[in-house]
């Protein structure tokens, strides 16, 4: 078979199948789904705005409310707290055993050294209380 | 002394229209286009039942998606195009769906009785060598041989060059000459 032939085959492919082919009622069909699937394509539009929308509000609220946690929580780290308020109820023996676990903190390096020489067992508890707030000013 | 004929708007000014929403310009432009399409889908191996749904599937997408169609080749070019994607999607439906595997009942004229009965002893031979080439070698043979489209054309469409769409084509015919003349 030539090259001639096979181009005069070609030709013919599905002539018999197109002629069969009912244009106008394809015409129709297709004018009728394109009327169609404008307005299915709003729809879609919209829904996918929508679904935008909701995703915003979830990521901005949920923004605007880890925030607020996160200040609530700075701002309950940073009322001043006074160990003195606590100090009022306690005996000598508690406040020195507060003042050694103190110490024990501190390790001595910047705070509170009383009187030199000064063994806490000696101390009454008014003067425990004032060495345990001299640190707060 | 006759009525002179009045000049068919051009595809161009067709789509244009479309585009402006005027529905009767689509209906013209299906009614240009839609017999070339069917032996196009039909010769690339589409089951006769099939092809109306296949012809209005691609119109759809075609007017869907006109807003690309930037001119670079013909309307209908560009259309038999979106054709062979119609017909390779359809193809891969059917396998999903193990009713009817494009490569073998869909593509083979001789599979099919109605077609058997109509197409020449040599046709269904070239539909069926047809179905053994490579999807760009057939495309680009259909276009060339049965659309009577330029290799420049055929290249603008598929968006490759001129000459690899010759070379497309005579690798086609070499396979459908040997493998007619093997039957």
């Amino acid at each position: 078979m030539n090259e001639d032939r096979l181009n005069e085959l070609a030709r013919r492919l599905g002539a018999d199948t197109a002629e069969r082919l009912d244009v106008d009622a394809t015409a129709r069909k297709v004018v009728q789904r394109l009327r169609e699937q404008p307005a299915r394509r709003a729809i879609w539009i919209q829904q996918a705005w929508l679904r935008i929308a909701a995703t915003v509000v979830i990521l901005v609220g949920g923004a605007v409310a880890l925030r607020q946690v996160r200040i609530g929580r700075d701002s309950a780290e940073h009322i001043p707290h006074f160990v003195a308020d606590d100090l009022s109820d306690l005996s000598a023996d508690e406040l020195r055993e507060v003042l050694t676990s103190f110490d024990e903190i501190v390790a001595g390096d910047s705070v509170v050294v009383p009187e030199s020489g000064t063994d806490l067992n000696e101390l009454d508890t008014q003067q425990l209380r004032a060495l345990l707030r001299s640190p707060e000013g | 002394m006759a009525q002179p004929q009045p000049v068919p708007a051009p595809d161009s000014a067709l789509i244009a229209a479309w585009q402006a929403g005027d529905e009767q310009a689509a209906a013209e432009l299906v009614g240009r286009h839609a017999r070339p399409l069917a032996r196009f889908l039909a010769g690339a191996g589409a089951p006769e039942a099939d092809v109306d749904d296949l012809v209005q599937e691609t119109f759809i997408r075609a007017f869907r998606g006109v807003h690309r169609f930037r001119g670079h080749c013909q309307f209908r070019t560009w259309l038999l195009t979106i054709g062979g994607n119609v017909l390779k999607d359809f193809g891969r439906r059917a396998g999903r769906r193990k009713v009817m595997p494009l490569d073998e009942g869909v593509r083979d004229g001789r599979g099919d009785p109605h077609a058997h009965a109509e197409a020449s002893e040599a046709e269904a031979l070239l539909l069926a060598g047809l179905k053994q080439l490579p999807r760009l070698q057939r495309e680009v043979f259909l276009l060339r041989a049965q659309q009577g489209l330029e290799y420049e054309e055929i290249a603008a469409a598929l968006a490759t060059t001129s000459g690899a769409a010759r070379v497309h084509y005579h690798h086609a015919v070499r396979r459908l000459k040997e493998m007619v003349q093997d039957e």
